[in-house]
């Protein structure tokens, strides 16, 4: 009881994210719980699985006691969670390397990449709505339906291949479509994984221009596949709140055009706040048919390699990643979503 | 008559059309004008143009709605001849309009306080803090207690009272000098309405404001307004000083007709009095009934009927009176097994109900039927009236299709719906149909006892007379037994044999309708009475022989 009342004395922001944090204890134990079951449940023995039909049996049974297969279910669980927590997540057995360095090569690559495209398509998917919606005889609102007819049917690969054909084969205007620097250049140390940051960091500016060039194709695949959904669906709830009677009743107070439009945003956000964490998660492993074609080195290539190659070490740390990386977006989705939504109950 | 003074606002000619039919005008020809200090009110039914003319006069006419001819001018200047920035500042800074539902009209994410503010600055280049310093004054003078507090509220926190309050601060923060109240009250508890309406009326008297007051309802234009105007399809009919439009009577038949349906119809006669002069048996008698809820966060359940025991004779009708959240609908919804009911006893013509298995209670459910609240919401909108009014009969006996059809034709007939209405769906009626399709279908398989649960809210005035007049037909007709819930105190003086009066989930005071009426023993009964606004009130206090009349 008293808890509760020093809980309810918190600011409201601050109660919504310690609310929020609290359960995303229990909910990182049930990922990896799933994580751990997933190679569990594959038929056969794991440790034959993990090592392939090659394995000698003395591999097998070396495998088998440093997974802990031997012990019960529950201790075999308890030694994947002090493995996990000490960083290790088994070495991939088609690249050789400790999954743990893969994927800390390629998250942020695909990290750098989906971040730059979310914030380019919420940039360019609301600022379509609201314009549409506001001046709706316009240029804008013309394109914003052709467009959102023609983005939801258009293949990112496809999009991709022909911005290549035209800007870099025709125009030569873009950088060639091979990786996230240009091979000449030696990459900057890694600070944030970034490299548009961590050359900042380090000063090289020829590596940062090289990094922001690369970047820009393969962004501009992804916002024009994705950025239609999310327009059509900013544009219907940003419509319905423009022409609410708070915002007639703002407009019958005197205030400016600009003001309206905040008022309407400010009260779509939930919506849309809920879309862009959802797009962000779907990114993750949806950017991999871009990633391949720029050779980007992401993670949603090394999680189809691991697939193909049967690499469940690989496979299970990618699960592991993706997961986490969805319960932070979606923490942060549902923290936000209090914020921008003073109804909530928290 | 010479003007010293020039109107404030003057309407001269106006015609407002919309550019898909020109042939016919939203409004046509609609002139008038208001002094300083004048509260004007404009009674009409739903689209008479009272809200256009209101929309036309702070300019903002709806989709491609434009002013065909005359004009509109405060303080002697043109809005037609304005720039889009001076507009902006006359829309709240000279011309200020209240809406209805305010809830509705505040943005739900932003704190009130907030809200005022950013409309003084949107008007007067003010700093942050001076505004806010002002909202709360203006809170203050517009009666919220705890401004400060009050201030950082949203708006979903705040009662509809309180809520119609701020936005009357809304309207009033960049000192306006005239104010357009659009149905402000509408869907009010009538004792916060006469507050609203009270301070409204105060704060424009002592600012000088120049109002004009729409609503449908002629007892607020009765008891506030200096003069009426009545619209009807987008023309002025008629514009008289109140004294002379209640003491003269209207001129026009069409404003006579309106007076006549808003008044109090005589007390209906008891339905044993008026056969046999003996007191029946009760048909319902219902005791100690008690419902609670439970809330969540809060370990104590809310007793939404608390105790409560009435009594209804055949051909008798209860009206249970109080305000929103009195459980009014509650003890109905209960009475009729929607809702299960904790504790007490309901007896239907001698068969104690609440502990009848669910399969008996069904024959049960047959004779008592009830016509919900909302009419739209409760009729399913994918159906056509014939089908709706058909549905209850399969509940009664078995009938052929042909039985069914005269059947379906008759209940429509007997609620005055004329038969090439049957093919409609539920979106293609009027409210008042709505409602009267609810009443056909409560009535279809010939119950006696029904449950009305506000039946004349928020209908137009003709319309809701015609709702009393069907109900006290029905009554006569069929000796129907009727638990009438509202707020609505006209018709239950127009209605009802005996009075409960509901507050908190207790039954505080009940008896025959005249005693309770003239003679009050709560005091919160006699604040609920007080806060109805009738006609008459002006009317008596002039003229002895209109009372005369009233009686006859």
């Amino acid at each position: 009881m008293r808890l509760s009342i020093s809980l309810r004395s918190l600011p409201r922001p601050l109660r919504i994210v310690l609310a929020r944090l609290t359960i995303l204890v229990p909910q990182m134990f049930g990922v990896l719980l799933a994580t751990f079951l997933l190679i569990r449940l594959l038929p056969g023995d794991p440790a034959l699985l993990m090592l392939g039909n090659m394995a000698t049996p003395e591999q097998i049974l070396s495998l088998r006691e440093r997974l802990g297969l031997n012990g019960s279910i529950w201790s075999q669980f308890t030694s994947y969670l002090s493995t996990v927590v000490h960083g290790d997540l088994g070495t991939s057995m088609f690249t050789s390397n400790p999954v743990v360095v893969d994927l800390l090569d390629r998250v942020p690559a695909t990290l750098e990449l989906i971040t730059y495209t979310m914030i380019l398509t919420i940039t360019v998917s609301v600022t379509l709505a609201v314009v549409a919606v506001t001046k709706p005889k316009g240029v804008i609102a013309r394109f914003s339906k052709v467009y959102g007819l023609a983005a939801g049917a258009v293949p990112d690969f496809w999009v991709g291949l022909l911005l290549i054909y035209f800007l870099f084969n025709v125009a030569g205007i873009a950088p060639a479509p091979f990786g996230r620097l240009d091979p000449t250049l030696s990459a900057p140390p890694v600070v944030t994984g970034f490299l548009t940051i961590d050359t900042l960091l380090a000063g090289d500016t020829a590596a940062f221009a090289s990094a922001v060039g690369r970047l820009c194709l393969p962004v501009i695949t992804l916002v024009i596949v994705n950025a239609g959904a999310l327009m059509k669906m900013t544009q219907m709830v940003f419509a319905d709140n423009y022409r609410s009677e708070f915002v007639r009743h703002a407009r019958a107070s005197g205030l400016c055009e600009w003001q309206l439009v905040r008022i309407a945003l400010r009260n779509s956000l939930p919506p849309i706040i809920t879309m862009a964490g959802f797009l962000f998660g779907f990114l993750l492993g949806a950017a991999v048919l871009v990633e391949t074609i720029f050779a980007w080195g992401g993670l949603g290539q090394y999680a189809v390699s691991a697939v193909m190659n049967s690499d469940y070490p690989a496979l299970q740390g990618f699960v592991l990643v993706a997961a986490a990386f969805i319960l932070i977006v979606y923490t942060v989705v549902d923290v936000l979503y209090g914020i921008a939504d003073p109804r909530i109950q928290v | 008559m010479t003007k010293v003074n020039q109107p404030l606002l003057e309407v001269r000619n106006l015609s407002v059309g919309f550019s898909d039919g020109a042939h016919s005008l939203a409004l046509q020809h609609v002139g008038f004008s208001l002094k300083k200090g004048e509260i004007l009110g404009i009674v009409g039914e739903t689209g008479a143009g009272k809200s256009l003319l209101a929309r036309a006069i702070i300019d903002m006419l709806p989709g491609d709605g434009r002013i065909v001819e005359g004009e509109i001018l405060v303080n002697g200047h043109a809005i037609s001849k304005m720039t889009a920035e001076q507009r902006r500042g006359y829309r709240g800074g000279e011309v200020a309009l209240i809406g209805t539902n305010a809830k509705s009209l505040l943005d739900p994410v932003v704190n009130v306080g907030e809200q005022i503010a950013r409309i003084l600055r949107a008007h007067r280049g003010i700093n942050n803090k001076d505004a806010w310093r002002e909202a709360i004054r203006l809170f203050e003078q517009v009666g919220i207690v705890d401004p400060h507090r009050r201030a950082h509220a949203y708006p979903h926190e705040l009662s509809g009272g309180m809520a119609q309050r701020v936005v009357i601060a809304m309207a009033l923060i960049a000192q306006p000098k005239i104010l357009l109240a659009d149905d402000a009250t509408l869907g009010l508890d009538a004792t916060i309405q006469l507050q609203v309406l009270d301070l409204l009326v105060e704060k424009c008297r002592e600012l000088g404001l120049a109002v004009v007051l729409i609503t449908h309802d002629l007892g607020i234009v009765a008891s506030y307004c200096d003069r009426v105007g009545i619209m009807k399809s987008g023309r002025l009919l008629e514009l008289e000083t109140i004294r002379s439009f209640l003491n003269d009577g209207p001129k026009h038949p069409y404003s006579q007709e309106l007076l006549d349906a808003a008044r109090v119809r005589p007390l209906p006669m008891g339905y044993d009095q008026a056969q046999n002069g003996s007191q029946a048996p009760p048909l319902l008698e219902v005791i100690d009934l008690v419902k609670t809820f439970h809330v969540e966060g809060s370990s104590e359940p809310v007793r939404a009927v608390d105790h409560v025991s009435l009594t209804i004779r055949k051909g008798e009708t209860l009206a249970l009176v109080g305000e929103s959240g009195s459980g009014k609908t509650t003890t109905g919804q209960c009475i009729v097994r929607l809702l299960q009911s904790d504790s007490g006893s309901i007896r239907f013509d001698g068969t104690e109900t609440l502990s009848l298995p669910d399969r008996q209670f069904r024959d049960v459910r047959r004779r008592m039927q009830m016509v919900f609240q909302e009419p739209y919401v409760a009729l399913n909108p994918r159906w056509r009236v014939r089908d709706l009014v058909a549905e209850p009969l399969k509940l009664g006996e078995r009938l052929t299709r042909a039985e069914k059809q005269t059947r379906v034709m008759e209940l429509l007939d007997l609620v005055g719906i004329a038969s090439v209405k049957a093919d409609a769906y539920p979106h293609e009626l009027t409210a008042g149909e709505q409602k009267r399709v609810g009443v056909a279908r409560a009535l279809a398989i010939r119950p006696d006892f029904v449950i009305f649960d506000e039946p004349t809210t928020a209908l137009d005035i003709r319309v809701r007379a015609q709702i009393i007049d069907l109900v006290r037909d029905l009554q006569k007709r069929m000796g129907l037994s009727a638990l009438f819930i509202t707020h609505d105190l006209n018709s239950v003086r127009s209605l009802a044999h005996y009075v409960a009066v509901m507050r908190h989930g207790k039954i505080i005071e009940q008896g025959p309708t005249e005693e309770i009426f003239a003679n009050p023993k709560q005091a919160y009964t006699r604040k609920l009475l007080d806060a109805e606004l009738p006609i008459e009130a002006r009317a008596e206090a002039s003229t002895p022989i209109l009372q005369t009349e009233q009686q006859l």
